[in-house]
């Protein structure tokens, strides 16, 4: 009760200087509060936005894959994976998927004629099943013609979306400008040669998010790319052949013995049909719950025969994932830095107030009081003005976190794009940053005093009898 | 019987090369209800004396014995322990605590001692306010009282734990020279009433004149003593 008594009274006969420290500490609050909010709402934002816009929870791709899945390796495609109705069987199979689209990424040209001249155009795409990319990710909104023809009933349609900066680019750069429901030649560079596959421009879209991202992104349909690249297989051969290939025992002589057998070795070409093959190269696998997604893709990794390899969607994601995580970093190197100079100021202050009250902390030694009462004293001055000040900052960064949270931050829109996909960044309240900006206080001011208060504790009654 | 002995006490301090011999094979004794003056020039080992008396300083060499007890033996936890309850302090300055008003600064001695109940705190320094008339100045903080109540302040703050001795560093030092003689009287009337040893450090005149015995000290060496019949 005394040392209470004695430490308001002291803060409160000090209160400029103190006011000065309560204003440095309410400011460090704020920022551990505001830094931490952010940078957890950053992170929340960033995966979510991934996660809807580029990778779903996580990626299937080929095992044979020597790179990582990227939604921008273009230059690079990953290998075709081997037998896609399986995996599509299989993630149907398991009870925590919600959805999943197979896609591609690839590049063609798309060639228009204008005034009997052909002109070519460079095109960058995501091959995609409509519907099913669709129930995975919400990134586009088709401003003229239609997504593929299912939001007008008339669809699945085989075509072409391109985007309207892609649009103004052609024009810009070609003077040309596409418009939905005309016809384009799609050509694509194969290891045959060039194929070109007739095809029609179905719709221009702007992109939700990323638009640095989807402004360069366009769209085909499955089977258009399919044929595009040859990716085409036998539609169906005889029932006999099956029969007998099932019947074989399975060693290679036993195949090889099937030559001479006449249900087999004398099937008529003529009648075997192509069948367009999806040449899809990932899967993007979204789940009810996300907290199930390390189980899930372990369940997906154990199944050997589907030749496949799972990865995060951070990992998916690149560098995307990286600058949340370097603006986590950044935040807490930042509000570090600010919280050392607070020490460094904080205890300034305090071993003035030590040299300043030498006489008085000398005389409280002469007529009796341990060191230790010397280093409570301290120590609760300290405490209270520190923790008073983190509380009213507390509140008040609350009460702007509740006044503005609906609203989201503001960000630059570079910014904004590349963290989160663009907008502004909504804010993912917890008590979280709270906890731990008492805690930061706490320790800080701990740390603050040891050094004024072993200053303190080393005057001597001596100095309290020699004062003048 | 005697509440401090010295014997052959010496201290030396070092200051850079140079050892200052601050007390030179002092011996003393001072006995219960003594009114004690060391007197002497600045820089003659007054307030050294004075602290070795106090407990806040131990001697290079030679023997302290407060009420019987060596000093030099002491950890610091015993030597505060033992001036909480064996010692009261008037300090030249005053030293009171200023956040703290008449009554809060005389409690505080208590307030260490933990183990006084609240009356019991109360009515001692009630009586201690009484005895040095500061009873109509009870909320006053420090710097609303004169260099005189302050000085009452502090003899209240001495004798409120009923200390074996009080020291008093040059108490009039900060103080003119009429309010130096009432704050002597006031502690001369203490000491006849209650027995209270009081030694004081000063060359004031005054102090001289009041004090039953003074010791001259020089160059940290006890030179001369004399009776108060004799000053």
């Amino acid at each position: 009760m005394l040392i209470l008594k004695l430490a308001l009274r002291t803060l409160l006969r000090r209160k400029a200087r103190m006011a000065l420290i309560g204003v440095l500490v309410l400011f460090g609050t704020f920022l551990v509060i505001f830094g931490g909010t952010f940078s957890q709402s950053a992170a929340k934002a960033s995966k979510d936005s991934i996660i809807h816009n580029f990778t779903g929870d996580f990626i299937v791709y080929s095992e044979r894959s020597k790179d990582l899945p990227s939604p921008f390796a273009f230059n690079t495609p990953l290998p075709i994976l081997k037998n896609p109705e399986k995996l599509g069987a299989a993630l149907k199979a398991i009870p925590e998927v919600e959805a999943f689209a197979l896609y591609a990424q690839n590049y063609s040209i798309v060639q228009v004629d204008r005034e009997g001249k052909k002109i070519e155009l460079p095109f960058i795409f995501y091959a995609v099943q409509p519907d099913p990319y669709r129930s995975v990710f919400s990134n586009i909104k088709v401003k003229e013609g239609s997504y593929f023809g299912l939001d007008n009933g008339q669809g699945p349609n085989q075509g072409i979306l391109i985007s309207t900066y892609q649009n103004e680019q052609y024009q810009k750069n070609y003077g040309v400008t596409l418009r939905p429901g005309e016809s384009v030649t799609l050509l694509g560079i194969t290891e045959g040669g060039v194929n070109t596959v007739r095809s029609t421009m179905l719709g221009i879209f702007e992109p939700l998010h990323y638009k640095s991202v989807f402004d360069y992104i366009n769209f085909m349909d499955s089977a258009t790319y399919s044929n595009l690249y040859n990716y085409t297989g036998v539609q169906g051969l005889p029932s006999s052949f099956n029969t007998a290939l099932t019947a074989a025992s399975g060693d290679e002589g036993s195949i090889f013995q099937l030559a001479n057998d006449s249900a087999v070795g004398n099937i008529d070409l003529s009648t075997l049909k192509t069948q367009a093959l999806s040449g899809f190269t990932m899967v993007a696998v979204k789940l009810k719950d996300h907290s199930r997604l390390e189980a899930v893709m372990k369940e997906l990794g154990n199944m050997k025969d589907l030749e496949i390899k799972v990865a995060r969607w951070d990992v998916a994601s690149g560098f995307y994932a990286q600058i949340s995580k370097a603006l986590q970093l950044f935040i807490f190197i930042a509000t570090a830095l600010i919280f050392l100079v607070v020490i460094l100021i904080f205890m300034n202050t305090l071993i003035i107030n030590v040299v300043e009250r030498t006489s008085e902390i000398g005389t409280m030694r002469a007529i009796g009081a341990e060191k230790s009462f010397i280093r409570r004293m301290f120590l609760l001055e300290t405490l209270i003005l520190n923790l008073s000040a983190a509380l009213v900052a507390m509140v008040l960064t609350g009460i702007l976190f509740i006044t503005q949270g609906q609203r989201g931050i503001p960000l630059p829109e570079t910014v904004s794009q590349f963290l989160i996909g663009g907008g502004p960044l909504p804010l993912s309240l917890s008590a979280g940053p709270f906890v731990l900006a008492l805690v930061i206080v706490f320790v800080v001011s701990v740390l603050a005093t040891v050094y004024p208060v072993r200053v303190a504790t080393a005057i001597t009654p001596l100095k309290a009898m020699s004062d003048r | 019987m005697n509440v401090v002995e010295l014997e052959n006490v010496k201290k030396y301090y070092q200051l850079g090369q140079t050892r200052v011999e601050a007390l030179r094979g002092v011996s003393l004794s001072i006995e219960q209800g003594e009114f004690l003056t060391i007197a002497g020039p600045s820089g003659s080992g007054k307030t050294t004396m004075l602290n070795m008396f106090g407990c806040i300083d131990i001697p290079t060499e030679g023997t302290v014995r407060i009420a019987g007890t060596e000093t030099e033996k002491m950890t610091d936890k015993e030597l505060t322990r033992y001036r909480r309850t064996k010692i009261g302090f008037i300090f030249q300055s005053f030293n009171l605590i200023p956040v703290l008003n008449v009554y809060e600064n005389i409690e505080f001695p208590l307030l260490l001692q933990k183990h006084l109940s609240k009356e019991e705190r109360h009515e001692r320094v009630m009586q201690a306010i009484l005895e040095v008339g500061l009873e109509n100045r009870i909320k006053n903080k420090s710097a609303e009282l004169s260099g005189g109540q302050r000085q009452r302040v502090a003899i209240a703050r001495a004798l409120v734990g009923r200390p074996l001795i009080v020291l008093a560093d040059e108490p009039t030092a900060n103080l003119d020279s009429e309010t130096g003689k009432r704050i002597i009287e006031l502690m001369r009337t203490i000491n006849e009433n209650d027995k209270t040893t009081f030694i004081f450090s000063t060359h004031d005149a005054h102090i001289m004149k009041a004090a039953k015995r003074v010791v001259h000290i020089l160059d940290g060496q006890i030179v001369d003593e004399s009776s108060a019949v004799e000053v």
